[in-house]
């Protein structure tokens, strides 16, 4: 018998039942049904042309082969139609009497990390002012990282157990701070700045420093530099540009209050307290009762910083302020552990970063 | 570092009447923040800050010129200076490094420290070690500042001379260990060798102890560059170097000694046989010239420029006025006054910061716009954010294994090894971003996530001649069950193809490799430079489409294994009118024995639309070309 039907025919028999089984929905189910009981062009349509073309004394056998096959497919393809017709009808119904009560399918949301989600946050801040971006390699020359920041060549922090040197590159080390970005873009646009009129910009990067592991220190943080230049610059201006920063990003009470203090790249040099955001500085566990944060440190541009860059240090002056970005997270989120925000755990980044 | 209130308040009698807040409050608005306060021995000592420009802050008499200044108070008188005889033993100066060397030699009594020394001590966390020269040296060190120190004079061979260290030689000091020394370490010597570390520590050979009969007392001052490298190189880092190191007041090495003579005439019946100095005080330097025009740019308005004057006399400065400008020779313990905006922040910092005015900076130019690469890499996070991975930061270096998994040998680690890394794990900057994805997506697998979707952008690093090369570089893992949490969608595992279709989502051109990095953990990794740069957002020029039907037909074809899915289509395609075809892809796969060997089915999808009602007859004929087109592949109709 199975010599009466060409060989394409007993193939499309035997893969008909995982081919019905793939059918996921009603229009793969109607594509099955027109390739197999079709009016044209099916595998029916075709027996049925063997049928006319065959010899008289096959046509019983093949005639009830062939209604065997149509009957089998039919039957079958009608149960899996019912099969999906009810499972639509279920789920029509499901969807027109939603139970408002039920899960709905939600879109998937992902998050940004919360370092960039602040980072990014304070770009946002800044460009209102004027302030782009400038960007540095992480990898830097010691020309960069200290000497072009009035940083001694004997300052502790050049030590290797201080900062990381790369093995090959004895000149080369991991930047410890984002303020090589500064002394970057000054050379750059030194020779342009009077067309330019100044410059202003922020610089956040990720920076390294030899610290062990532990709850309040990691090897690799990030940080958040300001910079600005231009002719008359004093710390009125530093003062006028964080207090509209940290308002905006704090809240229209915020106040904020210089203390002085030294970093060998600026002088005058200060640390800049904020008033407290979670307790409105009325006292709590994060300012210790004070009232006030310390949130960033800052000062005017050393004049040998502006004449390493080649810059007219009595023509131009500026203003710089550096962040630690994690510091601030954690102080703000009350997060307990730093080592968190590098393991990376999706519900810590979901609820601590988010999406904007 | 610790300051005890009441020895404060010894400085500075003005001190006693504040409250401990009003205190720290006053020590922060001058620039030393006040990080603890701690009750030790019935009284308080105050943590304060103190940055390392300010040598001349680090004791009790240093704190309290501050607030003296601040509040315009005066300070407790010096002692007077005692009158000096002739030298007991030669003192040679031998190195620039220490020009001025006060000493005394006295002859100990039997008496101790007094037991108010020995709190004092105490509670700045210092141990007295109940012999009074070494518990006086130090008490000196912390009221003072001005680190000192007595020698065994009975142990003293000779002549003592300050000179630099000869080849080979070595000391044991104090804590017990014998040091060779550099030519560029300072010492104290006598004919025998070294006897200190200038500055640093003494020797244990001439230490005073229970048994010593007369001390000879050092107090001198030495360059403070050289201290900070003998005690680097040696590791050393005592009381003494901190501050010789940060500069300390030459004109303190007498007035030292002085008070440490007495200590000991008063602690322990101390008789003095002799006091003299060596050498003299180092020239002062030479006066800075403060501009009014400086200070108000600097302060942001106009200053009174005798105020200023006044202020800086309150420091301790000499001031000259001049019309327009003040001449300001800083104090002998100032060493961090040295151009006119150094005098600038003093003036300020005594007014208080408080009164700095606040203004924004004018704009002088156009601002400029964000660089194409930063906004790139802002919105691929946004991007990725909203498709539903989570953005990762991870260290910058991974272990040398790790890194071998994906960095290939075109980027050998030898180049991105570090020198002094943390440890074995974290010394080569990586090649790929990968091995660090992950581990982090092991830790939410075992953390018990249900799928695990994370991205990261950062630099890798490609060795090269000249050091290693940073690229932005994004890379992203996806792996899990997808769907199966709500009555619609069925639950899936992730796939390969599932980051095919992300990578082409986000416009990577030529597919990155997929990698299989664990079971059901897919990823990949892309250079950003592979990415499209966000478009300027010109508004581009209107492109018509067709506001009639489209007709859409499915083809079922058997396509030899191998033929890729692309050829296939562009040759259909080009079979076809190019104004007409919308789109053309295959949309189901069916792989089956069943199948003629060699083959699989694939259901194309062909959608027309044109500027006009599409008749089925030429839809037909347009299929009919495909099938041809695709038959002249090897590829057949499906029965």
């Amino acid at each position: 018998m199975d010599q009466l039907l060409p060989p394409e025919i007993d193939e499309a028999a035997r893969s008909f039942a995982s081919a019905l089984a793939a059918c996921g929905d009603l229009n793969a189910l109607m594509r099955l049904k027109g390739a197999y009981v079709g009016r044209e062009g099916s595998h029916a349509a075709r027996m049925m042309d063997l049928l006319k073309a065959a010899p008289k004394e096959h046509k019983r056998e093949l005639g009830a082969q062939i209604n065997a096959y149509k009957q089998q497919w039919e039957e079958a393809l009608k149960g899996r139609q019912t099969d999906l017709e009810s499972a639509k009808k279920a789920q029509d119904a499901l969807a027109a009497g939603w139970d408002p009560t039920l899960p709905p399918p939600v879109p998937a949301a992902g998050a940004l990390h919360p370092l960039n989600r602040l980072m990014d946050r304070l770009v946002d801040v800044f460009r209102p002012l004027g302030f782009h971006v400038e960007e540095g390699p992480e990898v830097e020359t010691e020309a960069h990282n200290f000497d072009g920041l009035n940083i001694p060549d004997d300052h502790p922090a050049k030590a290797s157990s201080d900062t990381f040197y790369l093995a090959a590159h004895p000149e080369l080390l991991l930047r410890t701070h984002t303020s090589p970005v500064q002394v970057r873009t000054l050379l750059r646009v030194a020779p342009t700045l009077a067309e330019r009129g100044g410059i202003r910009f922020l610089a956040p990067g990720r920076v390294y420093r030899k610290d062990e592991i532990d709850p309040t220190h990691s090897p690799m943080f990030h940080q958040v530099e300001g910079m600005l230049v231009g002719h008359g610059i004093g710390m009125q201006h530093l003062k006028g540009t964080l207090e509209y920063a940290l308002r905006t990003l704090f809240g229209p009470h915020t106040e904020i209050r210089l203390r002085p203090s030294y970093f060998p790249f600026v002088e005058p040099g200060c640390e800049v307290d904020v008033s407290c955001p979670l307790c409105g500085a009325t006292g709590c566990r994060v300012c210790k009762g004070s009232g006030w944060v310390e949130i960033l440190g800052a000062g005017l541009i050393h004049p040998n910083v502006l004449t390493y860059a080649g810059i007219d240090p009595t023509v131009w002056s500026g203003w710089a302020f550096g962040m630690g970005v994690e510091r601030m997270s954690m102080m703000l989120s009350q997060t307990p552990d730093l080592r968190l925000f590098f393991e990376n755990d999706q519900r810590f980044l979901k609820a601590m970063g988010g999406l904007d | 570092m610790w300051i005890e209130r009441k020895a404060l308040a010894q400085e500075i009698p003005a001190a006693a009447g504040l409250e401990i807040r009003e205190l720290c409050e006053v020590l922060a608005s001058l620039g030393f923040p006040v990080d603890g306060v701690a009750a030790r021995e019935g009284s308080e000592a105050l943590d304060v800050d103190i940055t390392a420009n300010r040598g001349d802050a680090m004791s009790h008499r240093g704190i309290a010129r501050e607030v003296a200044a601040r509040l315009g108070q005066p300070l407790t008188p010096l002692p007077p200076s005692a009158p000096e005889g002739a030298p007991l033993l030669e003192v040679r100066l031998e190195a620039a490094a220490c020009p001025v060397y006060a000493t005394a030699v006295l002859e100990l009594g039997p008496g101790e420290t007094p037991e108010s020394a020995q709190a004092f001590l105490r509670a700045l966390e210092a141990t007295p070690k109940k012999l009074p020269a070494v518990d006086a040296s130090n008490e000196l060190l912390h009221r003072y500042g001005h680190p000192t120190h007595a020698f065994d004079a009975d142990a003293i061979r000779g002549a003592v001379s300050v000179r630099w260290a000869r080849p080979g030689e070595t000391i044991t000091t104090l804590d017990g260990v014998t040091r060779s020394l550099a030519t560029a370490d300072l010492v104290i010597a006598d004919e025998a060798g070294p006897i200190a570390l200038a500055g640093v520590m003494g020797g244990d050979a001439t230490k005073v102890s229970a048994t010593t009969r007369r001390v000879l007392l050092e107090s001198a001052w030495f360059d403070a560059r050289t201290v900070r490298a003998t005690a680097r190189r040696h590791s050393l880092h005592t009381d003494a170097s901190h501050r010789f190191g940060r500069g300390a007041d030459p004109a303190m090495a007498r007035i030292a000694r002085d008070l440490l003579v007495l200590r000991l005439q008063t602690w322990c019946q101390a008789r003095l046989l002799g006091a003299w100095t060596a050498g003299a005080e180092p020239q002062r330097g030479t006066a800075v010239v403060l501009e009014a025009g400086l200070l108000t740019r600097i302060a942001g308005e106009s200053l009174d420029l005798p105020q200023a004057a006044e202020a800086l006399q309150r420091l301790g400065c000499s001031v000259v006025a001049t019309a327009g400008s003040l001449s300001v020779l800083p104090p002998t313990w100032r060493h961090d006054l040295n151009i006119p905006e150094d005098l600038a922040e003093e003036v300020l910092r005594l007014r208080g910061y408080e009164h700095i005015p606040s203004a924004l900076p004018p704009l002088e130019g156009p601002p400029e716009h964000l660089a194409p690469a930063y906004l790139q890499r802002q919105a691929l996070a946004r991007r990725l954010a909203h498709l539903g991975f989570h953005q990762t930061v991870t260290y910058g270096f991974i272990s040398p294994e790790a890194d071998s998994t994906f960095a290939g040998p075109a980027n050998p680690p030898e180049g991105r090894t570090l020198a002094n890394p943390l440890g074995y794990e974290y010394s080569v900057l990586r090649g790929s971003l990968l091995p660090s994805l992950v581990v982090s997506a092991g830790q939410n697998a075992r953390q018990g996530a249900r799928q695990i979707r994370l991205f990261e952008l950062a630099p890798t690093y490609l060795s090269g001649p000249s050091g290693p090369r940073e690229q932005a570089t994004l890379a992203v893992v996806w792996g899990g069950v997808l769907g199966g949490e709500d009555p619609f969608s069925p639950a899936r595992s992730v796939q390969e193809a599932d980051l095919a279709g992300l990578a082409r989502d986000l416009g990577i051109q030529d597919g990155p490799a997929i990698h299989r990095l664990a079971e059901g953990l897919f990823g990949f990794e892309v250079s950003l430079a592979a990415l499209p740069l966000p478009q300027d957002r010109i508004i581009p020029a209107f492109r018509p489409f067709s506001r009639f039907p489209a007709v859409e037909r499915d083809l079922s074809l058997l396509v030899p294994l191998g033929l890729g899915h692309e050829t296939l289509r562009q040759a259909m395609a080009s079979a076809l009118p190019a104004d007409a075809l919308q789109d053309l892809r295959c949309v189901d796969v069916f792989r089956h024995r069943s199948l003629p060997e060699g083959r699989q089915a694939w259901l194309m999808r062909l959608r027309f639309q044109a500027d006009r009602t599409l008749v089925g007859a030429e839809v037909d004929g347009w299929m009919a070309a495909a099938l041809a087109a695709a038959e002249a592949l090897g590829a057949s109709l499906r029965a």
